[in-house]
Order: structure tokens, then sequence, then C-alpha cells
């Protein structure tokens, strides 16, 4: 999952990175409204999280150009003033949720997740898909009631598949969403982790290989 | 209740024109009354200057010619009478008036000496004559002295003085009448300026107008002029005020959320002091600045429409909570005005909603009236788990240090309540029909 922060407060923008980092999305942050706009337009994002208080391009200015572009990911806003006019207004402009400094980080995540599981239309963090079952919140997998230990990398291809249903994710797609840029990975690599991921799905085989083209998530959703 | 400007201007010119009017009406009426009876006592010495060129004496006996120069001396009734008394004081002539009528001569009072006048007033019976005596010594017999006497009938006199009277009562009357109306047309004209002004006052009061216009006089341009001003300064001072709390937010709340996320990292044996420490600076800071940068009623203010903000409120959450599918009903008049600062209502009603948003199980009701003349009332209902009596009673006791109301729902109703009391209305914390917490905020219209 790759997440665009932009936040102006230095310290606050590295720990944002940082423990984004460590919940396993790919993140990209940018420092002032500008860039942030730069950025939103370049690649596609899962999700971002934007404070209102930007310098050159305010918050509000900054989501309403990227919805004006058919930029569809959810916004996250951070506003540091409490007033509801502010947040009324990132709602209006087209942010999805908003949370008010000083946050916790750990709702920060929760917020995030729902709002990436909510565009996929996911109601409740629990995925289910027959016998497969998706927790994103824990990150735990499940075939058939039974955890299935899976690597962090693993995880991040299943549900990144999971959060793009009924359509073909390319292996250049999935590279973008999962890695940071500078990582220069082969695509082989993806299909030795589709391969290990269907190993250990199994009987399972929700993902399908359509060649030339990617993967297809056979989604029966049940929830 | 103190007078009008208009008011005043009028009674004064009421009752100085009516007094100097009145004046001019009573010496008017004294000169021509007294013009008039010397015009009388003329007229009687020209009638006792013709009875003596035209008097004849034989002897004893009087005789007149017989073109009479006052014809009116021989008809009966005609008010013109006259006697000729000789030293003695006896009748020596009466003239035909004075036998039909039978009118008598005052008694003489004392002799004139010869060539005096006299001229008098007397009320005989219901009638007022004026009566005129000459004496003079009848040089052709015996130097006898003889006494002209000549009277008249004031009738002629007086009715002639009464429609004077009349005709200049009127007169002063209708020109009194023309200058109060004239007045009042000119005051009213000359305080129409000052009637706009309070209008327009009163309209930037309600919130339909954000300055006065420039169509005044010179006399009033310049308090126009610095009305607006310091209206212009007012929101200006109230906008940077404001600008400067949002900033110090900013500023206070960055570094909170970066020490937040710092002591995140570390074991929670080390940091539940400092978690502890900073969950009551960020609720001072919150709640603090929340109620510093509230502006209260405003003095020229504006009519926020408390239903259309309602609305965009209800969109917001939506919004932010859609995962959850909370069901919103809204019972809110669409003409539900609040005269009152534009942030401070949404501070509220957006605390407010959040909270019902925030705890309510599956359903928010929104419901407001505004039938009432002295306030508007909204009604908040949901069905989650209400508040607990202590809270209530926590929250709703102004002045209870934000740092001491857990945060959570307290702290956004302590700002809430604080807000409310600033503006001079009510809230109250009940339980709501749906199960839950019932909200009824009231704020003077």
């Amino acid at each position: 999952m790759r997440i665009l922060v932009v936040e102006d407060e230095q310290i606050l923008r590295e720990q944002l990175a940082d423990k984004l980092k460590s919940a396993g999305y790919v993140v990209d942050v940018a420092e002032d409204g500008e860039e942030g706009l730069y950025f939103g337009r370049e690649y596609e994002y899962d999700a971002a999280i934007i404070d209102l208080g930007l310098p050159k391009l305010n918050g509000i200015d900054l989501i309403s150009q990227l919805r004006n572009e058919e930029r569809r990911f959810p916004v996250l806003v951070l506003t540091a003033r409490s007033n509801w006019q502010d947040k009324v207004e990132g709602l209006e402009a087209g942010a999805d949720d908003y949370l008010t400094k000083p946050f916790q980080m750990e709702e920060l995540l929760a917020r995030l997740n729902a709002l990436i599981r909510r565009a996929a239309g996911y109601a409740s963090p629990v995925i289910t898909d027959g016998a497969l079952s998706v927790d994103t919140a824990k990150k735990e997998v499940r075939v058939e009631q039974a955890v299935v230990e899976l690597t962090a990398y693993e995880y991040k291809v299943l549900e990144y598949l999971i959060l793009n249903p009924g359509r073909v994710v390319s292996k250049t797609e999935l590279t973008e969403h999962l890695y940071e840029q500078d990582y220069d990975r082969d695509s082989n690599v993806i299909e030795v982790f589709v391969g290990r991921l269907r190993k250990k799905l199994n009987p399972l085989n929700p993902i399908r290989t359509v060649r030339g083209q990617g993967y297809h998530f056979n989604a029966e959703r049940s929830d | 209740m103190k007078l009008g400007i208009q008011t005043r201007l009028l009674i004064t010119t009421t009752v100085v024109l009516g007094t100097s009017l009145t004046l001019a009406g009573v010496v008017l009426d004294r000169s021509f009354q007294a013009s008039i009876v010397a015009g009388a006592e003329e007229q009687l010495r020209l009638v006792i200057y013709s009875l003596m060129g035209s008097m004849d004496r034989y002897g004893d006996e009087i005789r007149f010619n017989l073109d009479f120069p006052e014809p009116r001396l021989n008809q009966p009734e005609s008010g013109l009478y006259a006697v000729v008394d000789s030293d003695d004081g006896d009748q020596r002539w009466r003239s035909p008036s004075v036998i039909t009528t039978g009118v008598r001569f005052p008694e003489r009072q004392a002799a004139l000496s010869a060539g005096e006048f006299r001229f008098e007033s007397v009320r005989q019976g219901a009638v007022d004559r004026f009566f005129l005596s000459y004496a003079v010594i009848w040089e052709d017999t015996d130097e006898a002295l003889l006494t002209f006497r000549v009277g008249t009938d004031q009738a002629p006199f007086r009715s002639a003085i009464q429609g004077f009277r009349r005709n200049l009562y009127v007169g002063l009357g209708a020109v009194t009448l023309l200058f109060v109306l004239a007045q009042y047309l000119a005051v009213r004209w000359g305080l129409m300026p000052l009637r706009t002004m309070a209008g327009e006052v009163r309209e930037m009061e309600e919130g339909h107008r954000e300055r006065l216009s420039d169509r005044y006089p010179t006399e009033l341009r310049g308090l126009a002029q610095n009305l607006d001003r310091f209206v212009a300064h007012e929101q200006r001072s109230r906008a940077r005020y404001r600008k400067a709390m949002e900033d110090l937010a900013h500023s206070l709340k960055t570094p909170l959320a970066v020490i937040r996320n710092a002591l995140g990292e570390k074991a929670p044996a080390e940091s539940a002091l400092l978690q502890e420490q900073l969950d009551r600076m960020e609720s001072s800071v919150t709640y603090q600045l929340s109620r510093a940068s509230a502006t209260g009623p405003v003095v020229v203010g504006h009519i926020v429409n408390a239903a259309n903000m309602i609305e965009r409120l209800v969109r917001a959450l939506q919004t932010a909570y859609s995962e959850r599918g909370i069901e919103v009903v809204q019972d809110v008049p669409e003409d539900l005005n609040v005269r009152g600062d534009e942030r401070d209502l949404m501070e509220m009603l957006g605390n407010l909603l959040e909270n019902a948003f925030k705890y309510t199980a599956s359903r928010v009701r929104i419901s407001a009236e505004c039938s009432n003349v002295v306030c508007i009332c909204i009604c908040i209902d949901d069905d989650g788990p209400g508040i607990e009596p202590e809270l209530r009673q926590q929250v709703l006791n102004r002045g209870t240090r934000a740092d001491q109301v857990q945060s959570g729902q307290g702290i956004g109703l302590s700002v809430v309540a604080e807000l409310v009391a600033l503006y001079q209305g009510e809230l109250k914390i009940g339980e709501s029909p749906l199960g839950g917490a019932r909200i009824r905020l009231e704020l003077p219209r």
C-alpha cells in the first residue's frame, strides 16, 4: 500500500513516515502543498494523509485540486486547529476523514486502514472470501479458521490484491505499491511471492494469473 | 422614556410659536379696541359740533333746523341720542330718539367748565352706551352755560371688534398650524438621515448589512464613516485575534503530536507519567484555546442559518463515519436562524454532533424549533450508552478546569458549555427516548 504524507513539520513528518513504514506501508513524503500536488498527480496512491495548514498550497486547496483531477484515493486530513470550519471544509473539499492533532499513532493507523478498506468497498476490517479471511487490522490471514503464517511481503501482496478485487493488477502496479521507489525490484520477485502465497493458501486458489497482464483476485465477497 | 428629538423640537416650536402669536393677538386686539373707542368718541364729537351748528335759541326754547344734521336723532331706536342741559342741570332739549326710546343720560357727576369734553362708557340695563358731554357758553343772549350731551349704543362697535377678533384669532391659529406643520416637515426631513442611520445600524446588528451606506449629509458623514471604521476595525481585530489563536493552536499542538509519537516508542511503564501529563496539557490547550477564540454574541453580527450548518456538518460527519452506517433523522425547520458568529455556532454544533456520531449505536436524531420568540432550541438524540449523571454535572459546571474533565466526550462538551454560556443560552444533558443521550441546546434569538 503506497501512502502519500503531506506535512510541513519535519519531525512529525519523519515520525509519520517511520510509523507507517513499520506498519508495512510504502510512504512518499511531501513538505508543502505544491510538492504534495506533484506527487499526487504523478503517482498512484492507496491513501493520502494531508495536513491542512501547509505552506505554498493549503491542504484544502490541495485536496480540491486532486479531486478535480480525478484522483480518487482516500484522504485523511490532519488539523492542528480543532475548529470545525476547517474540518467541514476539508471534508467538503473531498477528504474522507479527519484527525485532530495531537493524535495517537494507533488511531491514525486504524483510521488509515479503515479508509483503504472502505475505498475497496469493505465495511469490516475482517475481509472474508469463502474460507479465506484477512484481518486487515491485525494483519492476520486464516484459511478455514487456521492462521496462515505469511511474511510481510507475502501479506502485502495478498492485501493489495484483496483490496483491488475484480480487476487485473499488473506486476508493475504491485511493485509500485509495495516497494519504495528506489528499490529496483525484478518482476520475478513478485512471481516468487505469488507462488509462495498460493502454496500457503492451499487448498484455496483465489489468485489467478492473467497471461501477459498480471493477477486477478477471484472475489466472491461474502461480507 | 426619553422624548424623541422630533417630539422635543415640535413641543418647543409649538410652545414658543403659540405664546408669541397669542401675545401678538392680545396686543392687536387691545389696539384695535382702543382705536374703535377713539373713533366712537370722535363720531360723537362731530355730532355735538353739528348740533351746535344748527341750533337756534329763542329765549328759553331751543330749536334746531329742519335739515337736521344727524337723521338718526330723529328716529326711534336709532342708537344715537342727544340732550342739551342748561347750567342748572335741566334738560332744555331732547332729541326725538331720546323721547321715543326713553334713554336716560347718566347723572352729572360734576359740572363741566366751558370748553371741556367728558367721555364715558356706561352700562344701562342690558345695553352699553358711550356718552360725550361738552359744556359751552352760549353767547348770543345771556351767556348761559349749555351742556351738549350725546350718547350712542355700543353694539355696532362691539360687533366690529368681535368681527376683527374672530378674524384675528382664526388667522393667527392658521398661521400657528401652518408653522407647526412646516416645522414638523422640516424636522422630519432634517432627521431623516438619522432615522436612516438607525435603520442601517439595526440591519447591521441583525446581520443583513456589512457597513453603512455613504449617502449621508455632511453633518453625519463623519459619524457614519467613524462607525464604519470602528466596525471594520472590530472585525479585523477579531479576525486577527482568531488567526493568532489558530497559529498558537498549531504551534502548540504540532509539538504535542511529536512528543506523543516519540513517547509511543517507549515502553508503557516508562512513559505512563509523561503520557498522563501530555493528556492534561492537550486538554488544557484544546479547552482554553476554544474558549479564547470564541467571539460571543456580536454587536454587529451575522444571521447564521443553523439549518444549513447542521446539514453541512451532518454531511461531513457522514463522510467521516461512513462505515458505521449511522442513520440520521433531521427535523430542522429551514429558517432556523441564529444571531451570532458563524464559527462559534459551528463549534457548538460540530462538537455536539460529533459526540452523537461517535457514541451512537446506529441512530442520531436532530430536531429543532424556532417558534419561540425568545430562543431557538436544538435537540440532538442518539441511541448510544448515554452520559453518566456525574459527568453531566461536571461538564455543565462551568469553570471546571479542563484538565480535570476526562478527555473524550467531556472536553468537547465543556467547550460547548462554555460557548453556550457566552451566548447566554442553555445546555441540558438528559436521556433520549432513543435510549442514549439527549443534548438540548437553547440559544437566544
